[in-house]
């Protein structure tokens, strides 16, 4: 492993070993055993009843672990995702300037653009582990409720409508976990992004936050149907097409492209803020 | 090792630095001394490429900084007053993270730094149980970690207790002694600075007052500590001699002090004693910044 390998093995190791990794972790798969416990719920399942029946299809073969799993998934994320990633981003460098390691590594024949790389690329990783790991408890919560089956996929505001049978059911929620995550990595590079600012790490995750909601609120409004494209979360939200019966890889790739492009540009203007500071006690 | 010339720095409205100019040569113990807001921190993180100075040039081993800053700092230590660690990570492993931003270091050599700072048992425990002076020691460590041609110690002593200022010194010294380490350090603490440096600059609101050796200021006459029956008798010899009494029995002669006593015995003064009197440092930092 080269220096690079080792500085953002590092700085992984300082995510990960933080008491705050576990409780979250934990708090995500006490969050799946809540939703799990709501679709449980006999008015829950029975309107989930009357939506696969009433389009012709049989609810004990497509309310299964995989439906479940994917349930979970999306109200996870939609409940404690966002914040937990804003937190996370929101946190990296401004926790560290606030706590005064930042001034320590500054001491190190290192450019800034190095050490906000490293953090950058940390932070889009454990975005990918933590999503996985939502992925994966919630498909095993999922599987010991309901057992194995059809996917049931309903997302009205994204028009989608679908039914799979259990093998590319998992298929399609494989690809649905890391589109989730690509997706997720722009809450958590919008966080990075005012971390790098001469701010408190609670004021950063605060920024992120609102905006990421503000974001998704006005999204949805008709109002401003004709400009859905310039909405941040209109891109986010592109993962559940994978359960689209035609998936179009096309637009998959130019909503992740623009995905790419604003994580990219987050990162330029938080490595510009930086360049330009002084950190001092 | 290094040089700083016509350094500036306003932070908005406050100038921080104006216009210092500083040297330090290789192998010296150098101490920077000011009052709180005087410009030192300003100062070593200016060094550090920490804080971009306005205008000014800034070398460190012969490197620009900011623009050659991984050249200069590739064999530089530094710590500060409270040296920051992860607190959830055992010392070895902010060892190991921290010197990862400068190279890849050998376990043994992580290990002989953390024996030399007296640490070796405590290592493995997360930093949160260190005690102040366990952390300064840390803070130490990385500092030689790998091992440094200049370290700059901005306040080391701080906040520690006697026995952990004797011992942080110590080490210094040995480390100054041992490894031939060019030392520049800032510490509040004049007793500390005088016993480990020889050369001193001094800072007040971000202007340099004095720079140079502190036991003698250059053009100063030395000093003689008198212990006299009848100071009004001695007036006028004293005057005759060009002798300055500067306060109480201090007394300031250029010439042969044998000449003096000489005179004052032939005027009938009576002179109980007479010795040499040692420049504090803390009185050559009272007169720079123009206190009683």
């Amino acid at each position: 492993m080269n220096l690079f390998g080792w500085q953002l093995r590092g700085e992984l190791r300082k995510l990960f070993a933080r008491k705050r990794t576990y409780l979250g972790f934990g708090a995500f798969v006490i969050l799946e055993i809540l939703i799990l416990g709501l679709l449980q719920l006999p008015k829950v399942k029975r309107s989930f009843r009357n939506l696969i029946e009433s389009n012709g299809y049989a609810f004990e073969h497509y309310f299964s672990g995989l439906t479940l799993a994917l349930l979970i998934l999306m109200w996870t994320i939609f409940f404690l995702g966002a914040l937990y990633l804003a937190l996370v981003g929101g946190d990296i460098l401004s926790k560290e300037v606030e706590d005064g390691t930042m001034r320590m590594m500054l001491c190190r024949p290192v450019s800034r653009f190095r050490i906000l790389l490293v953090k950058f690329l940390a932070c889009m990783l454990y975005t990918v582990a933590l999503i996985g790991f939502i992925g994966l408890t919630a498909l095993l919560a999922g599987f010991v409720q309901g057992g194995v089956g059809g996917i049931f996929v309903f997302a009205p505001l994204e028009d989608v409508f679908a039914l799979y049978e259990f093998g590319p059911g998992l298929l399609r929620y494989a690809g649905a976990v890391g589109l989730l995550s690509a997706s997720l990595t722009t809450v958590t590079a919008l966080g990075f992004l005012f971390s790098c600012f001469n701010m408190k790490p609670a004021a950063a995750t605060i920024i992120t936050l609102s905006l990421f909601f503000v974001d998704s609120i006005l999204r949805n409004v008709p109002y401003f149907e004709s400009i859905k494209a310039f909405f941040l979360t209109a891109h986010m939200a592109a993962w559940i097409h994978v359960f689209d019966s035609h998936v179009s890889w096309t637009r998959l790739i130019e909503h992740y492209a623009v995905l790419f492009a604003l994580n990219a540009t987050f990162f330029v203007i938080g490595w510009l803020a930086v360049e330009s500071r002084d950190f001092k006690s | 090792m290094i040089h700083l010339d016509h350094v500036t720095k306003t932070f908005g409205k406050r100038k921080a630095l104006s216009d210092l100019s500083l040297h330090v040569d290789r192998g010296e113990l150098f101490g920077l001394l000011g009052h709180n807001g005087a410009g030192k921190s300003t100062a070593f993180g200016i060094l550090l490429g920490q804080v971009r100075p306005d205008c000014g040039r800034v070398m460190v081993r012969g490197h620009a900084i900011p623009s050659q800053r991984s050249l200069a700092l590739a064999r530089v230590g530094a710590i500060f007053e409270s040296p920051c660690f992860y607190d959830y990570l055992s010392g070895f492993r902010n060892l190991e993270i921290f010197t990862r931003y400068t190279a890849l270091i050998p376990r043994k050599e992580i290990e002989a730094a953390v024996e030399l700072v007296g640490l070796r048992d405590r290592i493995h425990d997360p930093v949160r149980t260190y005690s102040h002076g366990m952390r300064q020691r840390l803070g130490l460590a990385q500092s030689l970690l790998p091992e440094p041609e200049l370290i700059l110690l901005d306040e080391p002593t701080e906040g520690l207790d006697p026995e952990g200022i004797h011992e942080i010194r110590n080490l210094i010294l040995r480390l100054h002694r041992e490894r031939q380490l060019t030392v520049l350090l800032s510490s509040h603490l004049l007793a500390e600075v005088e016993m480990l440096c020889g050369r001193v600059a001094i800072l007040r609101e971000g202007e340099l007052l004095y720079d140079g050796p502190w036991r003698e200021i250059a053009g100063t006459a030395p000093a003689f500590r008198l212990n006299l029956d009848d100071w009004a008798l001695a007036g006028p010899v004293l005057e005759r001699a060009d002798a300055v009494r500067s306060g109480g029995d201090l007394v300031r002669f250029r010439g042969d002090p044998a000449d003096l006593i000489a005179a004052l015995v032939h005027a009938g003064v009576r002179i109980r004693s007479v010795e040499p009197h040692r420049r504090t440092l803390e009185e050559l930092y009272l007169e720079v910044i123009g206190r009683p």
